[in-house]
């Protein structure tokens, strides 16, 4: 077991006193070896606030995160008793918003900063920079320019590099293909498969979108109002009626599936995985 | 009559950075255009150049007949608003509802409209409720929405939203296309810039970025078939239509087949 919640609650403390509740009674396992998880849920289900808690960046308010065996509560002390880096490097995790994690003046600095502060020589960091800025669609020159005057996309690659750099043992991903290019998308999908199947490491990843859930994730997380309200297949998830109910919605595959079922008033034997599969089955019907 | 011509539009970044090169385009008022690209296409630059927010090294904008220049742009500014690809470039104020009165203070409007539309709009995109929180304490969808909530009550003639629904849940992204067909019923003129072919194909028409060139442009039945265009742009074939193109490839052809996976194209 790599992460273990035990009834976590966690609170945002307001200005005007109150709190708001952002995460109930969660019970949730992550395995260190070879799980590809989807984690998705409505705006403000508490997903964000839900990985944050991976790597020991906040707290439970009340309730335990034990990640590879050290037990993270509300007392834990920040620095003192517990260290915290050794965690960090394990769980790599990306920020929604590359700007919250780039601060270096070029691109280079920025991405060898999280290997050097684990202890790996400049030299090596600066190999391993070279390495992932071309495993995130980025040529080489990028390295030289200042992470500030990017393109939303181009931060965003950038970002989920510095942390690739790391060579963590869990990936954690907060929403990492929203604003990339189609391509773009598709191509560090298939780089987070190939990390999760070659190294056998787990892979943990926020998006809102149900294709990528479909065709990637062997488990899906489905949080709804600061509860974890499923865990379990995919496949089995956009069968229920809930996905309405949580504000979720069909694969693509899906919903053309069902429609051509519907408009051509027939019924295929399969529920096809890929656009492929459903060519072989339209196929045969016409 | 073209509320927005663009005429041979170039800008670098510091003099090295080619964002955008000889670019023409033009946009008709009550027009919706999707502009799409690769990341680093020019998308945003583009944007940013049709407010006034960066200067083109050559070319010329025209908003509504008047060339934008410095005397200009401030004219200018108030006909368009645009919704940023980062919610937090749009936050100034302490609260969620300073930051939907921002747009508002500065054309001017009524305080007592000010509260009204407060209301109407933060409503539209379900964020009533957080009216008082401070924007930076909100989950990324939930920017997202104060930050086109803040645009669309400033009522502008023009409105431009930069990847503005990027990082919404399906329902959420749904009932803001839902509402710019709306706004554009109402004789808006839309600009969305996206990486999403399904919201593209509700536009009227699209144009096309490359390494700062204008690679198509046209009626959005056209590009939506273009398939070296999109293969070339980093951009994807919409399922509905690369099932169509497996029909075509294996030499099956169905009328009916073909007339439904259309219509599944166009999300009808
Ligand atoms: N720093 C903060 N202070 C107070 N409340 C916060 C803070 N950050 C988030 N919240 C609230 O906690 C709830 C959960 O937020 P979180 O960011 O975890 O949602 P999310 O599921 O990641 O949403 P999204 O898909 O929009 O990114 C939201 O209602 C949000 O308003
Ligand atoms: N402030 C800046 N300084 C220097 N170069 C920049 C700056 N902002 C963007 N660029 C560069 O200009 C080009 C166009 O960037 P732009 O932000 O317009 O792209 P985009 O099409 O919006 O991309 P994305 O889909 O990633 O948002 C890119 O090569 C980018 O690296
Ligand atoms: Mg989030
Ligand atoms: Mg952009």
């Amino acid at each position: 077991m790599a992460i273990k919640f035990e009834q976590v609650n966690f609170s945002y403390p307001s200005f005007d006193g109150t709190n708001f509740s952002a995460l109930k009674d969660i019970n949730l396992e992550i395995n260190e070896f070879g799980e590809f998880i989807t984690l998705i849920g409505e705006t403000g289900s508490g997903k964000s606030t839900l990985v944050q808690h991976m790597n020991a960046l906040v707290r439970p308010t009340t309730g335990s995160v034990t990640i590879y065996g050290i037990k993270i509560e509300n007392d834990t002390k920040k620095k003192g008793k517990v260290k915290l880096n050794p965690l960090r490097q394990r769980v790599g995790l990306v920020f929604q918003f590359p700007e919250y994690q780039l601060f270096e003046e070029t691109v280079l600095k920025d991405i060898i900063f999280g290997p050097k502060n684990f202890g790996v020589s400049n030299e090596d960091a600066i190999k391993r920079a070279k390495e992932v800025i071309k495993h995130v669609g980025l040529d080489e020159e990028y390295l030289k320019r200042s992470p500030f005057n990017l393109s939303g996309g181009e931060k965003k690659r950038v970002s989920i590099a510095g942390i690739l750099a790391m060579e963590p043992d869990i990936l954690v991903l907060d929403e990492p293909t929203s604003g990339l290019d189609p391509k773009g998308r598709d191509d560090l999908l298939k780089l987070f498969t190939d990390i999760h199947r070659k190294l056998n490491k787990t892979v943990i990843i926020i998006t809102h979108d149900m294709n990528t859930v479909y065709k990637y994730a062997s488990r899906v997380l489905v949080m709804n109002d600061g509860s974890l309200v499923y865990d379990g297949k995919p496949t089995e998830l956009f069968s229920t009626n809930n996905i309405e109910n949580w504000n979720l919605d069909i694969p693509d595959i899906i919903s053309i599936t069902r429609q051509l079922e519907e408009r051509l008033n027939i019924k295929f034997n399969s529920q096809p995985k890929t656009i492929e599969d459903l060519f072989i089955l339209v196929k045969e019907v016409i | 009559m073209n509320i927005i011509e663009i005429k041979d539009l170039s800008f670098s970044y510091q003099d090295e950075i080619q964002a955008l090169s000889n670019v023409n385009l033009s946009v008709k008022k009550g027009e919706w255009i999707s502009i799409l690209g690769h990341n680093g296409s020019g998308k945003s630059t583009l944007s940013k150049l049709i407010i006034g927010l960066l200067k083109a090294d050559s070319g010329k904008i025209l908003v509504d007949g008047v060339i934008l220049n410095e005397e200009s742009v401030h004219d200018i500014r108030r006909k368009i608003g645009i919704v940023f690809q980062n919610p937090d470039n749009q936050f100034v104020g302490v609260t969620v509802e300073d930051d939907i009165a921002f747009g508002m203070e500065n054309l001017c409007f009524q305080q007592s409209e000010i509260i009204e539309k407060i209301k109407e709009y933060s409503k539209k995109v379900d964020m009533s409720d957080y009216l008082k929180k401070e924007p930076h304490a909100l989950s990324g969808g939930q920017k997202q929405r104060v930050a086109i909530a803040g645009i669309l009550a400033m009522k502008t003639d023009i409105i431009i939203f930069d990847e503005a629904t990027s990082m919404l849940d399906p329902k959420g992204r749904a009932s803001i296309m839902e509402y710019i067909k709306e706004i554009k019923k109402a004789g808006v003129t839309v600009i969305t810039i996206t990486h999403d072919m399904k919201e593209a194909v509700l536009s009227d028409r699209i144009v096309i970025l490359k390494e700062g060139r204008v690679i198509a442009c046209g009626e959005t039945n056209d590009i939506l078939n273009d398939k070296e265009t999109l293969n070339s742009s980093n951009l994807e074939l919409l399922l509905p239509l690369k099932l169509q193109y497996l029909l075509d490839e294996a030499n099956i052809s169905n009328d009916k087949v073909k007339d439904i996976l259309w219509q599944l194209s166009l999300n009808k």
